[in-house]
C-alpha cells in the first residue's frame, strides 16, 4: 500500500500543522504525473516524508498560502520553507538529502539531462492539434503511442490542469480503430510483465489460449 | 573577445573548427538577450572564450549540427560537447569553472532563485510583443500585462528586503532576468517600471555591476538592431560594425 494512499483534503478541512524536524512534507494528489514525479525522487532517496492530498477541484483555502495558485506538487519542510514546481522540487531533494545523488555529478552530463527534459516539454509543446501531425491521425501519433498506451496501464488519465491537451490526444488515440484493434488490455500487460521479470521464458505468451 | 565586434558568419560561410584546449567557444548574436545570459556568466566568472556570432537571418548549414534547433545561444567545448538552451549553458558554466560561484549553495536558496526564474518566464515573450508597434494604442493590453510580470517580481524584492533578487550581491538569477529589463529603454517601456521602485532601483544597481556595464548596449544600437530585424534584413546581426 503506497504511503500517499490517504483522502484528499478539500474546502473546509482544517489546515495541517507545522511539519515535524525530521520529515518533509509533500502535498500531491495520487494521479498527478508531476507530483508523480516527486514522489518517486522521496522515494528512490529513502526520504523520510509525509503526503497530504489535495482535492484539486476543491481546494482548501489554505492551500493558497502554500502555493499562490493552488498547483500541486509543493514541498514543505520544517523550516516552513516552500518549494514548488516539479522540477525545482526534484532538484531540491537531489542537493538536500544525502545519500545516492539522481542528477550524475558530472556538469555536462547534467546539462544533457537537463536539455532531455527540455526536449520532453517541446513534445508536449508541439501539441497545438488534437493529433501530432494536424487534426488526423498520422505518422508521429503512431509513432509516439507505444509508450503511451503503456503509461496509460498505470492510470495517468484523472490529472487535472497539467497536460489537458496530452489527455484528450490519449482519449482520441483509443478512438482510432487502427490503436483499439491492438489495444493490450491491463491484466495482461501486468502479467507479461509479471513474469518478465522473473526471466520466466513463459512471459512472452501470457495470456494466449492452449 | 567580448563578441561585440564580431561579423556573423551566414549561409556558405566555412564552418568553424575545433575549440581549442582552454577555451570554450559560444554561438552568439550580438543582440539576442539569451545569448546576452551567457556571454554575463562567461564574463562575471572571468572564463576564457570565442565568441562565433550566427547571421540569424541567413543561418550556417553547419550551424544546425550544433544546434537541430537554430537557436543560440549554444556552447561548445574542446572535447566537442554542446550545450544549448541559455538557462542550461549558464548553469553548466557555473558548475564546470571554478571561482566565484553565482548559484548559492544551499539547497533552498537554489531552488528560491529557479521559482523566481519560473515566475519571470512570461516576460521574454510579452516583449516580444513589443518589437515594431509604431501604434502605441495597439500596446496598453501588453503594457498591463507586463505591469502585472513586474509587480510580481517587485514582490519578490520587497519580501526578501535585498538590493539583488538573491541576495544583497548579484547572482545568478540577476543575470538570468538582466537583458529584458536591458531592453526597456530600446524599446521606450521605461514607464512600466514606475510603479515597481525597488524594481526600478535594482535595473539601477545592476547597471553600476561592472560585468553589466562591459556588456551593456546602447539605445541606438538597439533600435537600428530592431529596425533590420523587424524588415528580416540579413545586415541586421551586424548593425552597427
Amino acid at each position: 500500500m503506497s504511503d500517499d494512499a490517504t483522502r484528499t483534503l478539500g474546502k473546509g478541512s482544517t489546515p495541517p500543522g507545522p511539519v515535524p524536524e525530521g520529515v518533509i512534507r509533500l502535498y500531491s494528489m495520487r494521479f498527478c504525473p508531476y507530483a508523480h514525479r516527486t514522489r518517486l525522487v522521496l522515494r528512490a532517496k529513502g526520504i523520510r516524508h509525509e503526503v497530504i492530498n489535495i482535492n484539486l477541484r476543491n481546494k482548501p483555502e489554505w492551500y493558497f498560502t502554500k502555493h499562490p495558485f493552488g498547483q500541486i506538487p509543493v514541498l514543505e519542510n520544517s523550516k516552513c520553507q516552500l518549494i514548488y514546481e516539479s522540477v525545482i522540487a526534484c532538484e531540491y531533494l537531489d542537493d538536500a538529502y544525502p545519500g545516492r545523488k539522481l542528477y550524475p555529478y558530472d556538469p555536462y552530463e547534467r546539462a544533457r539531462q537537463k536539455m532531455l527534459l527540455e526536449l520532453f516539454y517541446k513534445i508536449l509543446g508541439y501539441q497545438n492539434t488534437v493529433f501530432f501531425g494536424g487534426d488526423c491521425i498520422s505518422m508521429i501519433d503512431y509513432l509516439f503511442w507505444p509508450w503511451f498506451e503503456r503509461l496509460e496501464v498505470y492510470g495517468i488519465a484523472d490529472c487535472v490542469n497539467h497536460t489537458p491537451t496530452l489527455r484528450l490526444w490519449i482519449a482520441a488515440m483509443k478512438q482510432d480503430p487502427t490503436v483499439c484493434s491492438l489495444l493490450t488490455d491491463k491484466n495482461t500487460f501486468l502479467g507479461f510483465l509479471n513474469l518478465y521479470f522473473q526471466n520466466n521464458p513463459g512471459a512472452f505468451d501470457y495470456g494466449l489460449s492452449c | 573577445m567580448s563578441g561585440g565586434t564580431v561579423r556573423s558568419l551566414g549561409k556558405g560561410s566555412a564552418p568553424p573548427g575545433p575549440v581549442p584546449e582552454g577555451l570554450i567557444r559560444v554561438y552568439s548574436m550580438r543582440f539576442c538577450p539569451f545569448a546576452k545570459r551567457t556571454l554575463l556568466v562567461l564574463r562575471a566568472k572571468g572564463i576564457r572564450h570565442e565568441v562565433i556570432n550566427i547571421n540569424l537571418k541567413n543561418k550556417p548549414e553547419w550551424f544546425f549540427k550544433k544546434n537541430p534547433s537554430g537557436l543560440v545561444p549554444v556552447l561548445e567545448t574542446s572535447l566537442g560537447q554542446l550545450i544549448c538552451e541559455s538557462a542550461i549553458t549558464c548553469e553548466y558554466l557555473d558548475e564546470a569553472y571554478p571561482g566565484k560561484k553565482l548559484l548559492p549553495g544551499d539547497p533552498y536558496e537554489k531552488a528560491c532563485q529557479k521559482m523566481v526564474f519560473e515566475s519571470f518566464s512570461k516576460v521574454p515573450s510579452l516583449m516580444v510583443g513589443f518589437l515594431g508597434k509604431q501604434n502605441k494604442e495597439d500596446c496598453s493590453g501588453l503594457k498591463e500585462e507586463l505591469h502585472k510580470e513586474f509587480s510580481k517580481l517587485e514582490e519578490v524584492l520587497t519580501d526578501k528586503k535585498t538590493t539583488f533578487f538573491g541576495g544583497n550581491s548579484l547572482s545568478m538569477i540577476d543575470y538570468l532576468i538582466w537583458p529584458w529589463f536591458e531592453r526597456l529603454e530600446a524599446l521606450e517601456l521605461n514607464e512600466c517600471v514606475d510603479h515597481t521602485p525597488t524594481l526600478k532601483l535594482w535595473m539601477a544597481a545592476m547597471k553600476k555591476d561592472p560585468t553589466v556595464s562591459s556588456l551593456l548596449t546602447d539605445v541606438k544600437t538597439f533600435q537600428g538592431f530592431f529596425n533590420l530585424y523587424l524588415q528580416n534584413s540579413p545586415e541586421a546581426c551586424d548593425y552597427g560594425l
